[in-house]
């Protein structure tokens, strides 16, 4: 995923909560460069995304 | 190239996405295992290759920006260089971004790395209009450098021969200004072991504040630290307010330098129009009206008229007045009696009647057209060019441009923006960050609310911005001289503007919406059991006939009380009890504005204030709630005498 702010990678690993700032579960993946908070896409629209992916790559 | 009786190692080093895995794919074959750095969850791929008859051991990194490490991933790259000593380091740079990444690869050098330049996406670059001098690059740089399409096998020949014919780590580069080098110098000579990344590149890191470069330097020294710690200090010191920029400057000219004679973008006089766009966005005397214009048709035609009136009318005034209210009331109607339980789900606080009615019919299309915007503008690269423009307004009221980030956020949301002022560099900031938070910016519905309303008069909506702005800047301004501290600097690097995806674009919007959505419900269903329990008890009345009186003063009529109260509990839930009592007709536009201003500039909602606690401590938060709501009521109060007695807007 790329940062919306720095234009920045951000690692697949910095996930939900990544800054450990509240744990709220706030679908938000803070930039660890930047500090920007992406919209991290829920449950079902990341199925839809993977089955878009999939249809792509087919 | 030094003997071992392992063979050779040739690391691969770039940021992400410029084709490292290809280039590690196209050396090794299927000769490969992927496995965790140990003590880390990242994965390191490694493998092996033969080259002229020679086994090599061949790395592949995670991507990385810069030699100080910010990330895991980063952390792990630097370790591999660190510990594994590579033999030939390849740095894969994007030829398109090539003035972004060369910067690493001065920094590489500096660190004494056996560098290797492989200019990939050669071909896209030069599809781009862009020519490269690659000799003249190598000889500027002096270490070997490799054009390449590595998808496509193109330069994999010349990389072969240059890794087999390297001999040597690189010459040492020209130096940085004259003051900065003194210092990094000066550190340089005090260190007296041997750094894996050379006494230069481990001086700059100390400064830079690199904490694992500080133990390392701890341990390495041993007892010669004590000698070197207060050096250090000062130089830290000294430099605490811009050594990050200093150096970002200094290898941004270096860079130049370097690349002087061996890049060109065809059509120089003629930039291309993105780049000129940026430029023009930077700019402040392009910048401003570009600023002006988006918010013109971003806010103020999208949000405020197509979202908080357009579809704001439908919903709320077509489908939930006309069809489903009336259905929703009969049924709950003729399924129960019970007077309270009525109340309760479709009476006048009822969960359903300003519950859901107010998330769904007038908060979600106003928040779904700001996101929309927001995405978009997002999408494009425009905000940290917004950042930059800022960045000197915002520095008289003891802000930087890095601010822009929770100022920009707190328009979606100021409880998520609250929490992102934590990364502010100094407690000054975040502080005056956190008070404009609460006071002047208003979150999303809100905003949308406001803009539909004041749409109607536009005079009413010029007073609203301008006593905003005024308010902002005012308070900010008042902030920072009444606040100790040293004014931030604010340097980024500004990624390139780029054509928004629509599916990125919907993505993000329909991801900032379901987010929000599912956040606003509970709080909204929960306000209103608070708001019907406050009614049924008689205590609703008299924190309404408490208020009232000050309501009055503004020059409001009595029922706004309520509006008041609703923004106690969200911001936006306010805002919508503004447009209900527009609806009904009991607003002039005088008692709208002052209304706008006042509810604009009232206290943070209770999620807001929760958060102010969280990141600024319950006296902060408790002092900027006192300031803040004294301040609205102070501003509306003149705001109505003002305009009653000059005969705006009359």
């Amino acid at each position: 995923m790329t940062c919306g702010f720095c234009g920045k990678e951000i690692p697949a690993k910095v996930g939900l909560n990544s800054c450990g700032g509240c744990g709220s579960r706030c679908r938000k993946i803070h930039c660890p460069y930047c500090g920007y908070a992406n919209p991290a896409p829920g449950k079902l629209l990341k199925r839809f995304l993977l089955a878009e992916e999939k249809k792509d790559d087919c | 190239m030094t003997s071992h009786s392992s063979p050779p190692k040739i690391v691969l080093v770039g940021n992400p996405n410029v084709g490292k895995s290809v280039l590690f794919n196209v050396l090794t074959g299927s000769y490969t295992t992927v496995s965790n750095y140990p003590g880390t969850s990242v994965e390191v791929a490694s493998g092996r290759c033969r080259i002229g008859g020679r086994a090599y051991e061949v790395l592949d990194t995670p991507g990385m920006y810069s030699l100080m490490p910010i990330t895991e991933e980063e952390r792990v790259a630097r370790k591999i260089l660190l510990t594994e000593r590579p033999d030939v380091l390849l740095h894969v740079v994007d030829a398109r971004n090539i003035e972004r990444m060369l910067p690493m690869t001065l920094q590489l050098i500096e660190a004494r790395q056996p560098v290797i330049l492989v200019v990939n996406i050669l071909d896209e670059a030069e599809r781009l209009g862009m020519t490269f001098d690659l000799p003249r690059l190598a000889q500027n740089l002096g270490i070997p450098v490799v054009g390449a399409v590595m998808k496509r096998r193109q330069g994999l020949e010349e990389l072969q021969q240059a890794i087999t014919g390297f001999t040597s780590a690189p010459r040492a580069l020209e130096v940085y200004a004259n003051d900065l080098e003194a210092d990094i110098r000066r550190l340089a000579e005090m260190l007296k072991a041997d750094y894996p990344l050379g006494a230069r590149a481990t001086a700059i890191l100390l400064m830079q504040r690199d904490q694992e470069v500080e133990t390392l330097v701890r341990a390495e020294e041993g007892e010669g630290f004590p000698l070197i710690a207060p050096v250090l200090h000062d130089i830290k010191f000294n430099r605490r307010a811009d050594l990050n920029l200093l150096i970002s400057l200094e290898r941004k000219r270096l860079t130049r330098k370097m690349l002087e004679g061996a890049f060109q973008q065809r059509d120089a006089d003629h930039l291309m129009f993105s780049e000129r766009l940026s430029r023009w966005a930077m700019n402040p005397f392009s910048g401003v009206p570009l600023l002006v214009l988006v918010l013109y048709f971003g806010l103020y035609q999208f949000v405020g008229n197509f979202g908080a009136g357009t579809l704001v009318d439908f919903l709320e005034g077509v489908l939930f007045e006309n069809y489903i209210n009336p259905a929703v009331v009969g049924f709950f109607n003729r399924i129960t009696d019970i007077y309270w339980l009525r109340e309760l789900l479709v009476g006048e606080y009822g969960l359903w009647t300003l519950g859901i009615r107010y998330a769904v019919a007038l908060i979600l299309p106003i928040v779904g057209t700001f996101f929309l915007v927001f995405s978009l503008l997002e999408d494009t690269g425009y905000f940290p060019r917004l950042a930059m423009l800022v960045d000197r307004l915002f520095k008289q009221i003891g802000l930087s441009g890095r601010a822009v980030i929770p100022i920009v956020l707190g328009f979606g949301c100021d409880t998520m923006a609250t929490m992102v002022t934590r990364t502010l560099e100094s407690a000054r900031e975040r502080i005056i960050a956190t008070l404009l938070l609460a006071l002047a910016i208003p979150c999303s519905a809100q905003l949308g609310v406001i803009l539909g309303l004041l749409a109607v008069y536009p005079g009413a909506l010029v007073v609203w911005m301008l006593v905003m702005v005024a308010v902002f800047l005012l308070i900010g301004y008042l902030s920072a001289r009444v606040l100790p501290g040293e004014n931030p600097v604010f340097y980024m690097e500004i990624p390139p503007l780029r054509l928004p995806q629509a599916r990125n674009v919907l993505v993000k919007t329909l991801t900032r919406m379901q987010s929000y959505f599912l956040e606003i419900l509970p709080l909204f269903l929960v306000a209103s059991v608070i708001l019907w329990a406050g009614k049924m008890s008689g205590i609703l009345d008299l924190v309404v006939k408490g208020m009232t009186p000050l309501v009055r003063a503004l020059g409001l009529p009595g029922e706004a009380t309520a509006a008041f109260i609703f923004g106690f509990f969200r911001r936006d839930f306010g805002a919508a009890g503004l447009y209900d009592l527009q609806n009904r007709g009991l607003l002039s536009p005088v008692q709208l504005t002052v209304a706008a201003v006042t509810l604009t500039l009232f206290v943070p909602c209770i999620a807001q204030f929760l958060m102010m606690k969280k990141e600024r401590g319950l006296r902060t938060s408790l002092g900027i709630f006192v300031f803040v709501s004294v301040l609205a009521f102070s501003v509306g109060w003149g705001l109505n005498r003002l305009l009653l007695l000059t005969g705006v807007l009359a």
